[in-house]
C-alpha cells in the first residue's frame, strides 16, 4: 500500500488512497443481500511525509543497514510508547544512532514504564548498554525490565518511598544470572558480567500524592535527568552532565551496572504542571549541553506544546541529524497533569 | 557549557624525518597516503578527529594542522633532514596540545583527551634533556589536556625508550628484529588508521575508548625490555 503523501502514478486528480483513475470504471456494485460499504471521502494526501531534523551541520544520510548479531532482531531501530494516568503524561523513544546504522550494529539503549495499578505510581527506567559489552544490547533491555519489574513488585508489599539501591542491586544480579547462563553455570566474576552486559540505568517512581506527584529518581553510570520548564525552556540537570561541566577535556569514565554505587547517586523532584521530568541516555544529554541551544530549544518547543507529543513524533523529534552526535538516542518524559491529584 | 558543537579527538601523528630516515622517504609519504584515504573513507570518523601530522628532526615542522580529512584537499609532505631531537617534539606539544584545545573549545566543540602516534627509527640524540617536557607534557596535574602517547619504534630505536615515551605500557611497541623498515613504516600506518577509524567509532558512546592496534611486525617493547 502506498504511503499517504508518496505519489501514486495514474491516479486522477485529487484522488487518494481509495481513488480510481480518471477515465476508469467504477466496480459493479455488491451481489444481492450484501449490505453497500458506506461511501469513503477520499484520503487526501495532504500530510507531507516527515522529513529527518536537522540541528546545526547534519551528519552523513544513508539508508540504515541491518544490525548484526544472534539477538538483533530483538532490538528494532525504533521504539515508543506513551499514555495517560489521572496524574501523568508518559512519553517514551529510543532510537538507533547513525554509527549503529552504519556498523551495522543493533539499538543497545532501552526503555520500559509501566503503572502500579493499585496505587497509581508510574515506574520507569532508562539504560544504555556499554558499547564494549558483546551484548550491550540485552544488557540495556534487561536491566529496564528487571528493574521495573522489582519496583512493581516492590510497591505491592510497601507503596511507600522504595530503596531504589535495593532496586539496582536487582538488577545487577539479573546481569550476573545472565553471564552465569553462558558461563554454563559457573559463578561469573564481575569483570565478565561487565564484559557481556554492562549498561548504564536511570529509573525510578512517579508517586502520587495529593498535591500532584513526587518523582524519586536513581542512577547509575552516565545517563542523566532533567527538570524541564516547558515556558521558560530551560532545563536543570538533576545529576552532574559529563558535556555540561568546564573541564578541560571530556570524561570517558562510566561505572556502570553490574557495579551499584554506594550512596546510589538519588535526585528527587516534585514536578508541577508547566514542568516535565526528563529522562535520558547521553545520546540526548550531549548534543543537549546545557540546553540553551539548538537541540535545546527544539525539544522544549515540543514538549512544551498546548499537548504532549505523540509518541512516533517524540522519536522522530528524537532521531535529528547533527553531525559528530550519532549514538543511540532514548528520552522518557513525565508530564504531570493539570489539576489531577490522588484523591 | 553551552550546547556543544560537537566532540573532537585530536589526533597528532609524530613521524621521524632524521637523516637514517632517508631510505625509507617514500614509504612514510605512502603511510601518510594511505593514512589520509582511509579516514576520508570514513566519513562518519573522520568528523570527529582534527589530525596534525608533524615531521621532528632537529626540530619539528607542521606538515599538516587539525584537518578535518573529510574536506581536506592537500597530502602531507616529508622532509628528511638533521638528527633525531626527541626534546624538540615534547617542546612543541607542550605548547600546541594545550592551544589546540583552547581553539577547538573557542568554537564550541568538547574535546576527548588527544593522542599522539609517535614513530621513530632512532635513538634519541638530545641524551636525557626531552625527559623534563615529556614528563610535564604527560602530568595531567600539570597539562590538563595531557595526551595518550602511542609509541613505535623501528631501526635502532631501543624499547625501552619506547616504553618511556609511551603513556601505557601496552602504547609502546617495537619493530621485531630484522623486520624490513620500510614494510615496518607501512605496518605502523596500517595500524595507526585501524586504531582511529576505531576510536572514532568508540567516541561519543557512553565509553569512549582509545583503540591501539599493535602493527603487525611489531611486538610490545615491554615484552623486549623485560
Amino acid at each position: 500500500m502506498p504511503l499517504p503523501g508518496r505519489h501514486v502514478p495514474g491516479a486522477g486528480p485529487g484522488d487518494g488512497l481509495g481513488g480510481f483513475p480518471s477515465g476508469g470504471f467504477a466496480p459493479a456494485g455488491p451481489g444481492p443481500g450484501i449490505p453497500a460499504r458506506p461511501t469513503v471521502p477520499p484520503i487526501v494526501p495532504a500530510a507531507p511525509p516527515w522529513q529527518r531534523l536537522t540541528v546545526g551541520e547534519p551528519g552523513p544520510e544513508f539508508e540504515a543497514r541491518p544490525p548484526v548479531g544472534p539477538f538483533a532482531y530483538d532490538c528494532p531501530d525504533t521504539e515508543c510508547d506513551g499514555w495517560s494516568t489521572p496524574q501523568l503524561t508518559v512519553r517514551f523513544a529510543s532510537v538507533r544512532g547513525a554509527k549503529h546504522r552504519y556498523y551495522r550494529q543493533p539499538r543497545q539503549d532501552a526503555a520500559r514504564a509501566a503503572v502500579h495499578e493499585p496505587t497509581g505510581s508510574t515506574v520507569f527506567a532508562v539504560a544504555d548498554g556499554v558499547s564494549s559489552a558483546s551484548h550491550a544490547e540485552l544488557g540495556a533491555a534487561e536491566a529496564c525490565r528487571a528493574a521495573v519489574r522489582r519496583m512493581l513488585s516492590l510497591l505491592s508489599r510497601q507503596p511507600g518511598p522504595l530503596d531504589l539501591r535495593e532496586v539496582a542491586q536487582h538488577a545487577a544480579a539479573r546481569l550476573c544470572e545472565l553471564a552465569r547462563r553462558d558461563t554454563g553455570g559457573r559463578e561469573p566474576g564481575p569483570g565478565e558480567v561487565a564484559d557481556r552486559y554492562a549498561t548504564t540505568l536511570v529509573f525510578g517512581v512517579a508517586y502520587p500524592d495529593s498535591t500532584g506527584c513526587a518523582v524519586d529518581i536513581g542512577r547509575i553510570g552516565d545517563s542523566g535527568a532533567w527538570l524541564l520548564d516547558l515556558a521558560g525552556g530551560t532545563y536543570r540537570a538533576l545529576f552532574e552532565t559529563k558535556t555540561g561541566s568546564d573541564s578541560t577535556v571530556v570524561s570517558n569514565e562510566v561505572h556502570p551496572l553490574p557495579e551499584v554505587p554506594d550512596p546510589l547517586p538519588y535526585a528527587g523532584v516534585r514536578p508541577v504542571p508547566g514542568q516535565a521530568v526528563l529522562i535520558g541516555t547521553d545520546g540526548f544529554g550531549d548534543p543537549l549541553g546545557d540546553g540553551d541551544g539548538p537541540v535545546g530549544a527544539l525539544f522544549a518547543r515540543n514538549l512544551g506544546a498546548a499537548e504532549p507529543p505523540s509518541p512516533p513524533w517524540l522519536a522522530h523529534l528524537l532521531d535529528f541529524s547533527k553531525e559528530t552526535f550519532d549514538d543511540d538516542r532514548t528520552l522518557l518524559a513525565l508530564w504531570p497533569r493539570s489539576g489531577a491529584a490522588a484523591p | 557549557m553551552a550546547e556543544p558543537r560537537g566532540v573532537l579527538l585530536p589526533a597528532y601523528v609524530l613521524a621521524d624525518e632524521s637523516g637514517s630516515m632517508a631510505p625509507y622517504q617514500e614509504d612514510l609519504s605512502g603511510g601518510l597516503v594511505s593514512l589520509c584515504e582511509g579516514l576520508r573513507a570514513e566519513p562518519m570518523v573522520s568528523a570527529k578527529l582534527r589530525l596534525t601530522v608533524l615531521g621532528f628532526s632537529d626540530d619539528v615542522r607542521v606538515r599538516m594542522e587539525m584537518a578535518d580529512m573529510r574536506s581536506a584537499t592537500r597530502l602531507p609532505e616529508v622532509g628528511i633532514r638533521g638528527l633525531t631531537d626527541y626534546r624538540a617534539v615534547f617542546d612543541d606539544l607542550l605548547q600546541r596540545i594545550p592551544h589546540d584545545v583552547r581553539r577547538l573549545r573557542a568554537e564550541g566543540y568538547k574535546v576527548h583527551r588527544p593522542v599522539v602516534f609517535f614513530l621513530s627509527d632512532g635513538q634519541p640524540t638530545d641524551g636525557g634533556a626531552w625527559r623534563r617536557p615529556h614528563g610535564t607534557l604527560t602530568d595531567k596535574a600539570q597539562t590538563p589536556t595531557a595526551p595518550n602517547i602511542v609509541a613505535c619504534g623501528i631501526g635502532d630505536a631501543d624499547a625501552s625508550t619506547m616504553v618511556e615515551v609511551a603513556t601505557r605500557k601496552e602504547f609502546a611497541f617495537v619493530a621485531k628484529s630484522g623486520t624490513d623498515i620500510g614494510q615496518a613504516v607501512a605496518e605502523f600506518f596500517h595500524a595507526l588508521t585501524a586504531s582511529l577509524v576505531a576510536s572514532g567509532r568508540s567516541l561519543n558512546a557512553g565509553d569512549p575508548q582509545l583503540v591501539v592496534n599493535r602493527p603487525d611486525q611489531f611486538t610490545m617493547a615491554i615484552d623486549e625490555v623485560g
